[in-house]
């Protein structure tokens, strides 16, 4: 259980900075600002959070499984991925309830 | 009631599965457009412009950069100012609004040079392009802010072909007119995002797909298993 809990955490941390990135530097980047070189330089922001999130949901899914969640449970979890902060959330509440 | 209830579930994971793997498909059908978009365009064979594109209808994608020929009347013409062309060059271009044989209207880049608006039928090749959304000067009279057929309705009350075309030949009686033309390159892509990007969201989409999947089997084996942790 305690490399499932790490796996989730490392994957929380991450898909939150991505999640930041995403949402505060590449988006208004490319749809506020008129600015093409910049918009080059944050392209690789929206595919590597993308790929990112996968795995997040893959540790999540396998994490909220082996501490037996609620469905509703694993779902949040799954969401809390998608929008900036949400990770970080849940990342501290496992490391609160999990302590090994 | 138990038997409803399963029904329910098998329902909607079937509509949020099927929804999922069609978002996924719908991603890897703009990934090829996107890899597609990106090689150098080679222009396809001319083709009437009824064939690609009709009044009163947004101009698709895979339309814009076709090489198109039709024939019709120029109604007016009009400056469009600090249009910029491939080589960077801004100058006012000059812009005809011709009728179409058959109907409809359509915009007509002509050159960056002054000419007098040719009377008769004209046939024209050139090269289909998206109407253009900012305005890159003042909205006067006999002048265009941008290229945008919407700028002509209340005027020149009709049906329009959305965008326009730039002229590379304009015939009349089978005589070339004599007319330095714009330079323009094909139109860059126009879907956003990249390649590896849009298979990012196929990979999520598609994992979705198996979650909806997953969740009642995982349901089951709760149930099964007994006290679940809230």
């Amino acid at each position: 259980m305690k490399g499932v809990v790490l796996r989730f955490r490392v994957m929380a941390f991450l898909a939150g900075i991505m999640s930041l990135l995403l949402w505060f530097v590449e988006l208004p980047v490319v749809y506020l600002l008129d600015a093409p070189e910049l918009e080059a330089k944050v392209k690789w922001i929206p595919f590597v959070h993308g790929y990112i999130y996968a795995f997040y949901v893959l540790t999540a899914i396998h994490f909220t499984a082996k501490a037996r969640f609620t469905i509703k449970r694993m779902i949040l979890f799954i969401l809390a991925g998608t929008l900036p902060v949400f990770s970080f959330v849940a990342e501290r509440r496992v490391s609160r309830e999990f302590k090994f | 009631m138990i038997r409803s209830k399963s029904l329910v579930t098998a329902l909607l994971v079937l509509i949020s599965f099927s929804t999922f793997i069609a978002l996924g498909l719908w991603q890897l059908d703009r990934a090829a457009q996107v890899k597609e978009l990106q090689k150098p365009y080679e222009d396809k064979p001319v083709v009437a412009l009824s064939e690609v594109s009709s009044p009163n209808s947004n101009l698709q994608g895979e339309s814009v950069n076709r090489l198109v020929e039709f024939s019709g009347s120029y109604v007016t013409q009009f400056d469009a100012p600090n249009q910029v062309d491939s080589n960077g060059k801004v100058s006012t271009w000059l812009v005809g609004l011709l009728e179409v044989d058959g109907g409809g209207y359509i915009l007509v880049v002509r050159s960056d040079a002054n000419s007098d608006q040719p009377r008769g039928d004209i046939f024209v090749t050139g090269r289909l392009f998206h109407r253009q959304y900012e305005d890159l000067g003042e909205r006067i009279e006999g002048k265009l802010s941008r290229i945008d057929p919407s700028l002509l309705v209340a005027e020149y009350p009709g049906d329009y072909y959305d965008g326009f075309v730039l002229a590379k030949s304009e015939l009349r009686d089978g005589v070339a007119l004599d007319l330095p033309r714009v330079a323009l390159d094909p139109a860059a892509p126009t879907i956003p995002g990249y390649y590896w990007q849009h298979i990012a969201y196929v990979v999520i989409w598609w994992l979705m797909a198996l979650v909806v999947v997953f969740l009642p089997l995982y349901s089951r084996f709760r149930e099964r298993e007994g006290s679940p942790k809230e």
